[in-house]
């Protein structure tokens, strides 16, 4: 029986993970694909997180450091796990690389890819330039300007798009990505704060900032920053008659009447979907993947976090759209339950 | 096709000849019925300030549209175009056109305060409705309430001679809002006011005597006499001017107030 904990992944849900195990004295193999640890906020260059309000760099770069630091963590990045044998207490994982692993367990923290906007062409993404992603707007934030990629200017009205690939049939988005509406009402703060002269506004269907990030974002974004939120779901976005700005064209539901509004710079608060490698991830690791496209659960109730596969565990936005700090529970939820059935193991194998 | 709903539509945006042959055949009357398009082309996103700055719409901008203000509205109930939610969006939004088409509803506002009392953001509908009715009346869109047109006067005659004459408050009230007085004179309540106070039927009972002793001869002629001097409060001076001009700095520094916050 191996002893160590084989994780994968490291972004929050991993760095967690990794640093949770470690913790309580197991040793860890944390397997990243990409050449810096740090998961999604690292590689999009998100600006401040919800709801800390910390630079992403900073927040995320303390767990980085932390499993860094960590005597009993062995990190292998740039590399993928491409086979895994075995079963519950004895894994062999071979990655990419070329080197194998033991393993006594498995944690899956794969996460999930942002949706690609250009499958909502009638909304303009890769059409227009001044069409741009939540995730662009994070890294204006963090170059501390916000400005239109045509020509630089500063936008004098924004216009922020809800549910762009999530709650959507047509494309096969039947899930909503939980985070997005919080992270565009706090752009829309982090937009008047660089800009106090732009005009804010959210074109929504609902409005699910869940928890305590009602009023610590929805309402603080409408009362103190004046954000415009318009209950409309847009048709299309093209240009408007004067060549520069873009047309918004689309159905205000509350006044039941057509709108079409020019706007300088048109924001798609982009979904969560399943990690585009989870069909590859799923037929590796030998788990399976629920209707959407995501991980699949196993037993929650009594075997928490569990996969299809025995032994092999699964969190945070592998299993559907999450928060960075509900992934880093799961994480830690992970640490403790590959940690518990191990010890459980070790008297059978003695 | 004849249009079945033509009720939903705003009548400026249909288009109807009644005499019309096209290629030979005759599509009179509603064969030819357009209707135009009644697209949103523009928002004002600083019309909620204006709003704002009149009494009752400080938390207009709080609005998230839930409807329970028109759901709770005892004028809702008796006609469902009063709907307070609708009038409050456009205000966020600044579709002012669209606010006065209802300038002849918001006005109705009982203030019942049902509304502001269920309101989970703490708008103040009742005060929105106030403050709407007000900018109507303001920008001209609606005639002077007789209240303003009573508020007006009464103001007035404060600050030129620090005292306000009844009779001639009311006098011009009744002027000035086109109420005849003559005609309350003869046959409205104006004549049964003044005959229930001097109680006349003591004079038609012909106790003339009763009738006389109890006459307010001192105030009529008091009442009468202030109308025609229009003496003003011992030593005013200037003080109407002062007051006035410190009245109207109160308003410029209010509207600076809420303006500021609003940025």
């Amino acid at each position: 029986m191996s002893d160590a904990v084989l994780v994968v992944g490291a972004g929050p849900t991993g760095l967690a993970a990794a640093h949770g195990v470690a913790s309580i004295g197991r040793r860890v193999v944390l397997v990243e694909k990409e050449s810096v640890l740090g998961g999604a906020p690292i590689l999009s260059r998100y600006a401040k997180l919800v709801p800390s309000g910390e630079w992403a760099k900073d927040a995320i770069g303390r767990m980085v450091k932390r499993v860094e630091d960590a005597k009993l963590v062995e990190i292998h990045k740039g590399t993928k796990v491409t086979k895994l044998d075995g079963e519950r207490g004895n894994f062999t994982a071979t990655l990419a690389n070329g080197k194998t692993v033991q393993a006594g367990a498995v944690i899956l923290g794969t996460g999930f890819t942002h949706f690609d906007a250009i499958n909502k062409p009638e909304w303009g993404f890769g059409t227009y330039p001044d069409v741009v992603t939540t995730t662009q707007v994070e890294q204006m934030v963090g170059a501390g300007k916000i400005a239109c990629p045509s020509d630089g200017r500063t936008p004098e009205r924004v216009c922020i798009l809800l549910c762009v690939g999530s709650r959507d049939r047509q494309i096969g988005r039947e899930w909503c990505s939980k985070i997005c509406c919080t992270v565009s009402t706090n752009l829309a703060m982090e937009i008047k704060e660089l800009s106090p002269s732009t005009d804010v506004f959210i074109y929504y269907m609902d409005i699910r900032t869940f928890g305590l990030y009602e009023d610590k974002f929805y309402w603080k974004s409408q009362e103190e920053f004046r954000t415009k939120f318009v209950k409309a779901r847009i048709a299309e976005v093209t240009v408007a008659p004067d060549g520069k700005r873009l047309l918004v064209k689309g159905e205000d539901t509350l006044v039941k009447r057509p709108i079409m509004i020019a706007f300088d710079l048109v924001v798609h608060a982009i979904g969560m979907d399943p990690n585009e490698e989870n069909p590859e991830i799923a037929k590796v690791f030998g788990v399976g993947l629920e209707q959407h496209g995501f991980l699949e659960r196993g037993e929650h109730y009594t075997s928490t976090f569990a996969s299809t596969r025995p032994g092999v565990y699964v969190g945070g936005a592998a299993l559907a759209p999450e928060d960075i700090d509900t992934c880093i529970s799961h994480g830690l939820a992970m640490a403790m339950r590959a940690v518990g059935d191990l010890n459980a193991l070790a008297p059978k194998a003695a | 096709m004849p249009i079945h709903e033509k009720t939903l539509i705003d009548p400026k945006q249909l288009l109807q000849t009644d005499n019309l042959v096209v290629d030979g055949v005759d599509v009179s009357g509603h064969w030819n019925t357009m209707v135009l398009p009644r697209t949103m082309t523009d928002y004002d996103p600083d019309f909620y300030k204006t709003i704002q700055a009149l009494p009752g719409g400080d938390n207009v901008h709080r609005c998230w549209q839930c409807g329970s203000c028109t759901n709770s509205c005892t004028m809702y109930a008796i006609n469902t175009d009063f709907n307070p939610r609708y009038w409050i969006y456009l205000t966020n939004l600044g579709f002012k056109s669209e606010i006065v088409k209802d300038k002849d509803i918001i006005w109705q506002c009982v203030s019942c305060n049902k509304c502001t009392n269920i309101c989970p953001k703490d708008v103040r509908p009742e005060g929105v409705m106030k403050a709407l009715a007000h900018w109507l009346e303001m920008e001209g869109h609606t005639p002077k309430s007789k209240s303003t047109v009573f508020d007006e006067e009464f103001t007035r005659q404060c600050l030129e001679r620090g005292r306000i004459e009844d009779t001639e408050v009311m006098f011009n009230f009744f002027r000035q809002t086109g109420q005849s007085i003559g005609g309350m004179l003869r046959a409205g309540w104006l004549r049964v006011m003044i005959e229930r106070m001097n109680k006349i039927h003591l004079l038609r009972r012909g106790e003339l005597g009763k009738f006389l002793a109890r006459l307010p001869m001192r105030q009529g002629l008091k009442m009468g006499w202030a109308m025609v001097f229009r003496p003003r409060t011992r030593s005013w001076g200037r003080t109407g001017e002062v007051l006035r001009e410190y009245v109207e700095e109160q308003k410029r520094a209010a509207h600076a107030k809420i303006a500021a916050r609003a940025h």
